[in-house]
């Protein structure tokens, strides 16, 4: 009936070879391995590099890393590299989209910058909860929280 | 494509005759029937609500009721008609009974599905009538935290379980449309050969499965928060309740195109065939759809830009907003040149398409005075919104459901309807309408606040609001008048032919009125293009003379 | 009719109605659940961007807190859902060549790693700290003076929030799988092919994902 139906047909009875899978599933462990090692070492790796730099590192690698499981899963054992066009198309669909939602730190990101007549510090403190104004009063601003060691 | 009618074979209407055929059918047509029924059932309950909201308002000292059960009233017809009307009537009605037959398809992908959505579609409503009559819901259909999370009592959470329940029902329509579109197309249906009306709900089924979990899950961990007091959005523990508005209005401008984008698709069908003429620009068209759909996704900050959200974030959707009139404004335009050089059939249905064409563009234009920032400080939360996006919603799509309604009327169920009664009423409706929402404009101009029960402080704005209510009331017999002549015609009306409109597309050419259970016998193929109207020919023939010579 | 274990005894490769024939059919089916995998990604994409949020503007307290879950204990649970998904491919596989033994052998295991999984959860992660009084609402009770005690509800709030969903499509899963297993196995005449198996692998594989994600963001990346 559809126009696809003829070239669909080779799609859709791929039988993934069973050792593609094992192939896989080694890859995800290793895998899990490497960001679970690397989070147990990245804060001897980066004692010299700044906070905020080491924080952006090691998001980097571990969602890089999650992201590659991700499409090993996706594309092996969920078979998307063996589907057409648009399954590959809807596939990468919601993933694209949820990023969409990014925008809104546009919003968060420079709430701040706008400068308001007539606030004080404290009216500052006073006003509406803003999502980094810790609303408990008294207390201290975040910058100067002692914060655990987590380097041991 | 090839016209084969037996008239003696059981149409789908007659395929069973208990009411187990009913509710246990999963022919798509027998649901949109169904579907029918139901939101006609939820458009009434939204319109009490709405005549309760319009007689508080004819006295600026609010005598009727107190302020608690006004808020009440106004958040059940705001929820009810978005939720269990405008979000569901197009594509669950005639969205499910016209696609398969449109693309020559024998069914939707997933009849199951499509049946257990009408049930979803169901238990979230009942949720919501319960809701309603056993203490109300007072929080607006926004459900803005932290009046909902917190300070809210009533039924909020019963309310919201309705509409994630009812939000489920949206997602598998979707996921129908999706999968039927692109593999259930017979040979020959090409996606430059589909009719814009699938091209439309194809866009509208996107921004359905992209948007509605989104709200879905927000509306639920709002329920969370109430109930087991995970406050993600809640101030005392740091949280941030615009997020909630971040998250809400991702899916609820998305959402404004879900309910308009099936409108459009009726539009596009009706104006083809009344005026007898290709659709001007059809890729135009066909490509504006899934513009909208992308571009309806980065535009919700219009909606917060007085709700704390940083000034910068708002002058980039202020831009933004701009940007996504363009592809409506690239329909309203095509439309208008689709008459040109047509021959122009003032039917029932062409009026209730012309109304559209003319209140869409009002609202959408209104739409940009709302998406500059500055003039949206001075209007944002009075009746001038309210007046914008009930013309629309009303002016769009309550209107191209009605052009629906009576354009395929005769294809649903067989029978014609008494056409110069729809003509006049369809006068009734634009009028009633602009009565109502006309003098919104000014007086949230003036400053009315919308939802605010009372106006003391500006008595003055007391003509506006009885010029409205009156309008209201106008409005509110013109769509009575319908569901009596439509169910007259079904005992008493006569006959329809297959094709009553002499239109072109599949469900007219190629198929009964009413369809038979398959729709089709065989498997329709499709040669020619799409809206092949000959307007000069048909004009010709009217007149008498003689067919025009090619060369 | 006796029920083999070893032989696929349904109806074989049925083509439904509204259908021209079977490669239609399984394409109709995948692209249909992928649309639904979308609306479920969107899902936990409020989830997750409700999380980066809060993370952002709490760096500091978010690093700290993230010290109360065991990076052990949540990995054990990654490497348990790497194997269910896994068993899950197998299946698929083995459906697609007909072979009913290894078919449910492989659903078996994936479903014992989904019961696995929310045990584990359960009794080393959800009860210990409920114990703590450390879950929202006016129970909650906190001791660390580094952190503020409603950033600290904040921070559980999204922690139950996020994996209690998991928790509830893994659950979804294990009944689903149970179904599924009982209809192959009595040769319900509705199994007509693989498309069942390979539908509901693809949500598992999918909960999966969701792990994937999950599992640096709550319990690695702040160490
Ligand atoms: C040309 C495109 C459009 C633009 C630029 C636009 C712009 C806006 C803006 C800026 C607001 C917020 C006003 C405020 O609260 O201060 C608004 C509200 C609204 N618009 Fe539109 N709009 C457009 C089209 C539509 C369409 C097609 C629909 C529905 C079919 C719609 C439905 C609504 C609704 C329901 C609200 C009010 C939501 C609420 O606060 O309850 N709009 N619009
Ligand atoms: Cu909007």
């Amino acid at each position: 009936m559809s126009e696809h139906a003829s070239h669909a047909h080779d799609h859709s009875h791929h039988i993934t070879p069973f050792f593609t899978l094992v192939k896989t599933l080694m890859l995800l462990a290793v895998l899990m391995v490497v960001t679970i090692a690397w989070a147990q070492i990245a804060p001897e790796a980066l004692k010299g590099v700044p906070p905020a730099m080491a924080s952006l590192i090691n998001n980097l690698i571990a969602m890089g890393i999650a992201f590659v499981k991700a499409v090993a899963v996706i594309m092996i054992f969920m078979g998307v590299k063996y589907q057409s066009h648009v399954v590959k198309t809807y596939a990468a669909l919601g993933f694209v989209w949820f990023l969409m939602m990014f925008i809104m730190f546009a919003d968060y990101g420079t709430r701040h910058w706008e400068s308001v007549r007539g606030w004080t510090p404290e009216t500052k403190q006073m006003a509406l909860p803003r999502a980094d104004e810790p609303f408990e009063p008294g207390m201290p601003p975040r910058k100067d929280i002692h914060i655990p060691d987590q380097h041991h | 494509m090839t016209t084969q009618v037996a008239t003696e074979e059981k149409n789908y209407l007659q395929e069973g005759h208990t009411l187990a055929s009913w509710l246990l059918t999963k022919d798509h047509k027998r649901i949109a029937v169904l579907y029918l029924i139901s939101v006609s059932f939820f458009f009434l309950v939204g319109s009490i609500a709405a005549m309760m909201v319009r007689l508080e308002l004819t006295s600026p000292r609010g005598v009727l009721m107190s302020n608690e059960t006004y808020n009440k009233a106004f958040t059940a017809h705001g929820a009810v008609m978005i939720f269990f009307f405008l979000l569901v009537a197009i594509p669950a009605v005639f969205g499910n009974f016209l696609i398969p037959i449109m693309i020559g398809a024998r069914d939707l992908a997933f009849p199951r599905l499509n049946l257990l959505s009408w049930y979803f579609y169901m238990a979230g409503g009942t949720m919501f009538l319960i809701a309603m009559m056993s203490g109300g819901v007072d929080a607006g259909w926004t459900f803005y935290t932290p009046l909902s999370s917190i300070y809210s009592n009533g039924q909020i959470t019963l309310a919201l379980v309705a509409a994630f329940v009812s939000g489920f029902s949206s997602i598998f329509t979707g996921v129908n449309f999706i999968a039927t579109i692109h593999k259930m197309r017979a040979p020959g249906m090409t996606w430059w050969r589909l009719p814009l009306y699938v091209w439309s709900h194809y866009a509208a089924s996107l921004i359905i499965i992209l948007g509605t979990p989104v709200v879905a899950i927000t509306l639920l961990l709002v329920v969370f928060e109430r109930v087991a007091k995970i406050g993600i959005f809640s101030p005392e523990l740091g949280g941030d309740p615009v997020l909630f508005q971040h998250m809400f209005w991702f899916y609820s401008h998305p959402a404004v195109y879900i309910m308009v984008l099936p409108g459009m698709a009726v539009i596009s069908e009706v104006m083809a065939c009344f005026s007898r003429n290709k659709v001007f620009g059809y890729k135009f068209v066909a490509l504006s759809s899934l513009g909208i759909a992308a571009l309806g996704f980065i535009v919700w900050g219009h909606h917060m830009f007085v709700s704390s959200q940083s000034m910068y974030q708002g002058i980039v959707f202020s831009f933004t907003s701009f940007l996504v009139a363009v592809p409506s404004a690239i329909k309203v335009f095509n439309w208008s040149l689709t008459m040109y050089k047509g021959s122009v059939w003032l039917a029932s249905p062409m009026i209730y398409a012309l109304g559209f064409i003319g209140l869409f563009t009002v609202g959408g234009l209104t739409g940009l005075y709302l998406a500059s920032t500055g003039t949206d400080v001075h209007v944002t939360a009075t009746y001038f919104v309210v007046a914008h996006f009930h013309y629309v919603m009303v002016g769009g799509t309550l209107l191209a459901f009605l052009a629906a309604l009576h354009f395929w009327w005769p294809k649903m169920f067989g029978v014609l309807y008494p056409e110069a009664i729809a003509k006049w009423n369809a006068l009734l409706v634009f009028i009633g309408f602009n009565l109502t929402f006309l003098p919104q404009f000014v007086v949230g101009y003036l400053g009315m606040p919308r939802r605010y029960h009372y106006y003391y402080f500006a008595p003055e704005f007391q003509v506006y609001h009885v010029m409205s209510t009156l309008g209201a009331s106008a409005l509110a017999i013109s769509l009575i008048t319908p569901a009596f002549y439509l169910t007259y015609s079904l005992f008493k009306g006569p006959k329809a032919p297959p094709n009553p409109w002499a239109a072109k597309g599949l469900e007219w050419e190629a198929c009964a009125s009413p369809p038979i259970k398959h729709n089709f016998h065989g498997v329709p193929v499709v040669v020619g293009d799409v809206y092949d109207y000959d307007a000069e020919a048909e004009e010709r023939a009217l007149r008498g003379l003689p067919p025009k010579e090619t060369h | 009719m006796a029920i083999s274990l070893n032989k696929m005894n349904q109806p074989q490769d049925v083509v439904y109605e509204q259908f021209e024939d079977l490669a239609q059919q399984q394409e109709t089916y995948v692209i249909g659940m992928w649309a639904f995998l979308v609306t479920e990604v969107m899902f936990f994409g409020v989830m997750f961007m409700s999380y980066v949020v809060y993370r952002w503007k709490y760096q500091p307290y978010f690093y700290a807190l993230h010290q109360e879950l065991d990076w052990r204990i949540g990995g054990i649970n990654t490497f348990i859902l790497l194997l269910s998904s896994f068993s899950v491919a197998l299946a698929v596989h083995f459906h697609q060549k007909k072979k009913k033994m290894q078919t449910l052998a492989c659903l078996g295991f994936t479903n014992l790693c989904a019961l696995a999984f929310l045990v584990i959860k359960m009794l080393f992660e959800y009860i210990p700290k409920w114990n703590h009084g450390h879950y929202p609402g006016p129970g909650f009770t906190w001791d660390n003076p580094n952190i503020p005690g409603n950033i600290a509800q904040l921070w559980y709030s999204l922690y139950f929030g996020t994996t209690g969903l998991h928790g509830l499509h893994v659950l979804i899963g294990i009944i689903l799988f149970s179904v599924l297993m009982f209809m192959i196995a009595v040769d319900h005449p509705a199994i007509t092919d693989y498309l069942p198996t390979e539908m509901l692998g693809l949500y598992w594989h999918f909960v999966d994902i969701v792990w994937i994600f999950l599992y640096p963001l709550y319990y690695l990346m702040p160490k």
